[in-house]
């Protein structure tokens, strides 16, 4: 069988997703023995740009309409389209304002007459073109990308996490920071994966992977009011990285 | 059953002297809560806590562990790393002795779990007295004591320990301690059971179950389940740090270039969107009060019916560790009023 062709492109985003699919170091020689990766701008300078694609991972969020038409013609030329890490699968924190007078925006942070910039708001890849996969976190967490990559190597879809972080926090015996403490803690809304990496240091949940399956955000928000959180801080924090995950 | 007693200023030594049986693992203060761990020297022991964070279930049916190894063409391997390990857990109380006895009627009843089996022939048990706090209501479970499923039980009559000893291994641990243990006088009986009297009256917690399935079977309509459903926020808490919940969900992680793999299972909660999602798409509880309401009519209802008693161990840990206060005994008390008046 002639191993898949395969395309690792960066949107508008921190290029963290790309970073570490090439931190697997030890995984890497299994991987590109496995994978024809043919285009990926950060690991290569010479790609073919113009090749069809088995599959395409792609990280970012669209925030230009340059992004935008960049994603259809990776969609074109993809089989699978794979989006890659928080932003490109809900937004992420360049979706932040969402629903903001774009125009303001652009002149609060670039002064009155600017140039006429390409911007638009911040869109999930699966808000302009089809996506058959998402592989959530910010970053992207290391097992899971192999662990999606040998599932598409067998023709499986790589299973989802459909639990909150809360499950592998009390897992691993932390101290829950919610009830224990009176954090603004989005554990109980924010998809698995992480091993609770930030409460088992203490650091409450910001919700970085986006929302878990059927998240309660309104019965959340309500224990976060009783415990005295002002709601513009609540919505602050559970909007930083999915802001369209999340109802109430 | 052989009861003795241990003089408390000999419990240092005899804890050294256990030693020989087994990794000794107690509770320790992790963060101003307990955690049942390793000992690295007995001081660290708490053997006046609580209650741990994650029940001793975790040592008998660990949060993730792997099955087997499988390899295309040369069949499965089972993974038994670790099963023949001795430890010794120190400071188990009751409820949670009680817990693990119900988790036997699962893994060890009509459906043989080698794995959880082979753990707990390993793992001994020296179960500890505790004082009741506001979350806890095991003696409503009658789980308050336990005659069976431990090896060693220690109660605080003041100056002494006494011990009911459990098993052939348990009394093993006496002899080893050469003349520790005293045999107990008339004296020693009535303290222990003032001890008795005195940790029935502590409790601030009291829920009847009597006639529980009935109510149960009565009250599948009643609005508080749709109530409930809205403010559980499905996060499996309540289910990770139960005693008796022994939900698992079984998958292969697949080798990367190969189909060889290994089989693995990990700790799963019927309040997860997914858990009884099944392969045609169909959710059979596909919402959240489907699935809070699952929960309480299996804990207090389905596991009457198979088993002759509620799983519920009254341990207090679900109510403690819910985000949005859903708490058992105020369910069951809801429950029970509405019945009352209806039948009035």
């Amino acid at each position: 069988m002639s191993k898949p062709t395969v395309g690792i492109f960066g949107l508008t985003g921190c290029a963290g997703d790309q970073l570490v699919i090439l931190n697997c170091e030890d995984r890497l020689m299994d991987i590109v023995a496995l994978l024809d990766v043919r285009d990926f701008l950060m690991a290569s300078s010479e790609n073919d740009t113009a090749c069809q694609l088995d599959i395409a991972l792609v990280e970012g969020a669209v925030t230009t309409r340059r992004d935008a038409a960049r994603l259809l013609a990776i969609r074109q030329r993809s089989k699978a389209l794979v989006a890659l890490g928080t932003c490109a699968v809900w937004g992420g924190v360049a979706a932040l304002d969402r629903g903001q007078d774009r125009a303001r925006l652009l002149d609060e942070v670039y002064g009155e007459g600017h140039p006429d910039y390409d911007s638009i708001p911040a869109q999930a890849l699966h808000e302009v073109v089809p996506v058959d996969l998402n592989i959530t976190g910010c970053p992207i967490e290391k097992e899971e990308f192999v662990a999606a990559i040998a599932a598409l190597l067998n023709g499986d879809v790589p299973l989802a996490v459909e639990y909150a972080v809360c499950t592998e926090c009390r897992m691993r015996e932390n101290n829950c920071l919610l009830t224990e403490r009176g954090e603004l803690c989005c554990g109980p809304l924010t998809v698995a994966g992480c091993g609770a990496r930030c409460p088992e240091l203490r650091i409450a949940c910001v919700g970085c992977r986006g929302p878990v399956d059927d998240a309660n955000s309104a019965s959340l928000v309500k224990v976060f009011e009783a415990r005295g959180f002002a709601p513009q801080d609540i919505a602050a924090r559970l909007r930083t990285f999915a802001p369209q995950g999340v109802t109430s | 059953m052989k009861i003795l007693k241990l003089p408390k200023e000999k419990l240092d030594l005899f804890a050294s002297v256990v030693q020989q049986f087994g990794e000794l693992h107690a509770p320790v203060e992790q963060d101003g809560r307990y955690v049942f761990k390793r000992l690295t020297r007995w001081s660290d022991a708490r053997l006046e806590y609580d209650r741990t964070i994650l029940p001793p279930k975790k040592y008998f049916l660990p949060p993730k562990e792997t099955l087997f190894r499988y390899r295309p063409g040369e069949g499965f391997v089972p993974h038994t790393d670790g099963l023949d390990q001795r430890i010794i857990l120190f400071g188990v109380h009751a409820c949670d002795v009680y817990a693990i006895n119900i988790l036997d009627r699962v893994f060890a009843g009509k459906y043989q779990d080698p794995y959880f089996q082979a753990r707990r022939k390993n793992i001994a048990i020296i179960g500890i007295d505790c004082t009741p706090d506001k979350q806890c209501f095991c003696r409503s479970m009658r789980a308050d004591f336990v005659d069976h499923g431990f090896d060693l039980f220690f109660y605080d009559t003041g100056n002494y320990y006494q011990a009911l000893v459990g098993t052939a291994l348990g009394d093993d641990m006496v002899l080893a301690t050469g003349n520790l243990f005293e045999p107990v006088d008339a004296a020693d009986i009535e303290a222990y059971k003032q001890r008795s009297i005195d940790k029935r009256r502590a409790f601030q917690l009291d829920v009847e179950i009597r006639d529980l399935p009935e109510i149960f079977e009565m009250e599948y309509q009643s609005e508080m389940w749709e109530e409930l459903g809205a403010r559980c926020l499905s996060c499996g808490s309540c289910s990770m740090v139960c005693p008796t919940c022994y939900c698992y969900d079984v998958n292969d992680d697949v080798e990367l270039g190969s189909r060889a793999g290994k089989r693995t299972r990990s700790w799963d909660s019927c309040l997860f969107a997914s858990h009884a999602l099944v392969g045609s798409g169909e959710n059979f509880r596909g919402t959240r009060e489907a699935r809070i309401k699952f929960r309480f009519y299996h804990k207090q209802r389905g596991f009457v019916a198979e088993y002759g008693r509620p799983s519920c161990v009254g341990c207090g840990r679900c109510t403690s560790a819910c985000p949005v206060h859903i708490d058992v005994v105020e369910v069951i008390d809801r429950l029970r009023r509405v019945q009352d008046v209806a039948s009035r």
